[in-house]
């Protein structure tokens, strides 16, 4: 009886983790009515499966003999081993991460709130007034976003990376030229020319010996400031059509650049943007015309990757 | 926009590979590249020159054994795929 009572679902796929053994002649202690197809977990003799947490899920009802082998001690000890192997595993990787991706380091630049995103995107659209551009620092270590506006963060170029390629398909669709693989294209696209632009300016600082505490991750923060302007360009020009596009966007690519300037010539022009002086000699001015250029490519990449999107 | 992360690869494969056949005996030298022709004394600043023509036999040194399997891999790569 329990054989065709449960041979039924058997075509169905299959919810439960343990495999039901059909063929056990088990007279089972809660076993009433032999014609019972489901468990009868109120009453006490099931309680040893009832009390455990269901292993099949979904509320699909084990029959009596897997309530026999759940309660053996072999599926106890397997259960307990595979979730020391999880356990294991899990050590392994969060060991081995760091090797990587420098986890520690990346939640510097991921201290952000509300306020501070705020304040920095209003710096990044209007940097004219802003007067101090340094970095607080507290022993050595730069001041985390959350309580110094001048320090770089991750967070909004990762979320303006992620808006953009929204807004790329949004205009895309209101133009009828979207389908979903051009969003990817979008993203590579944009990708590749950010990766581009940090292996460009990793080279020409090492070919310049420029000594600055200017880090990677820095460099990819600044880099990403730029999509904060290019998506303002892109929903103006969706709203008010070509002229808005065109106006907002030479509005922030000024800014950018202006903001470009300011801040990498802290940290490339170190000795002499900290005393004020106008820079001088062979060097700095080749410092100088790298801080530039840097600068420079920001309009550039910002009309490149939104001008075809803006008819 | 055809400009991917694939492309992107391709084009930073061949360019260390232009980078690593440049010959140091037969080609660097005839133009003053060479490596032992650029050391300028423990001065304050290298000098664009020197930090190219370190970088280039840096680029020889450590990529050599990388670029063999890359470059294998991307012939049979693309043999197969096209």
């Amino acid at each position: 009886m329990h054989a065709t009572g449960l041979a039924a679902p058997a075509g169905t796929p299959r919810l439960r983790k343990w495999p039901s053994k059909r063929r056990v002649p088990v007279s089972q202690p809660g076993m009433a009515d032999p014609h019972q197809f489901f468990d009868d977990t109120s009453s006490a003799p099931s309680r040893g499966y009832g009390g455990q947490p269901s292993p099949g899920g979904l509320g699909y009802p084990p029959s009596s003999s897997d309530a026999a082998f759940l309660a053996a001690p072999m599926s106890n000890m397997a259960m307990v081993y595979g979730s020391s192997l999880a356990a294991q595993g899990k050590e392994l990787v969060d060991k081995n991460i760091d090797r990587f991706i420098p986890v520690s380091k990346l939640k510097y630049y991921f201290a952000v709130d509300t306020v501070y995103v705020g304040k920095k995107l209003g710096l990044l659209v209007f940097p004219y007034l802003h007067q101090d551009w340094e970095v607080q620092y507290q022993q050595d270590t730069p001041v985390a976003p959350r309580f110094d506006i001048n320090a770089p963060d991750l967070y909004i170029p990762a979320m303006a990376f992620i808006t953009y390629i929204l807004v790329a398909g949004l205009a895309l669709g209101t133009q009828d030229r979207f389908s979903p693989d051009l969003l990817g294209l979008q993203a590579s696209s944009a990708l590749a020319w950010l990766t581009l632009e940090v292996v460009a300016i990793l080279l020409s600082l090492y070919l310049v010996t420029v000594n600055t505490d200017l880090t990677t991750i820095d460099l990819v923060a600044f880099l990403g400031y730029k999509y904060v302007g290019m998506i303002g360009g892109v929903l103006t020009g969706l709203l008010f059509g070509k002229i808005g596009y065109y106006l907002v966007l030479a509005w922030c690519c000024v800014s950018i650049f202006v903001f470009m300037i300011r801040t990498l010539r802290l940290k490339i022009l170190a000795q002499a943007a900290a005393e004020g002086v106008p820079v001088r000699g062979a060097r700095n001015q080749l410092r100088m015309y790298l801080t530039m250029a840097v600068a420079a490519a920001q309009p550039v990449l910002m009309y490149w990757l939104t001008f075809h999107l803006v008819r | 926009m055809a400009f991917t992360l694939y492309s992107l690869m391709q084009a930073a494969l061949l360019c260390v590979n232009a980078i690593a056949v440049l010959h140091e005996e037969r080609f660097l030298k005839n133009i003053g590249w060479g490596t032992d022709q650029g050391i300028g004394g423990f001065g304050e600043e290298p000098g664009i020159k020197s930090q190219l023509m370190n970088l280039i036999r840096s680029v020889r040194t450590v990529m050599r054994v990388p670029l063999i399997i890359v470059n294998s891999i991307t012939i049979v790569l693309l043999l197969l795929f096209g």
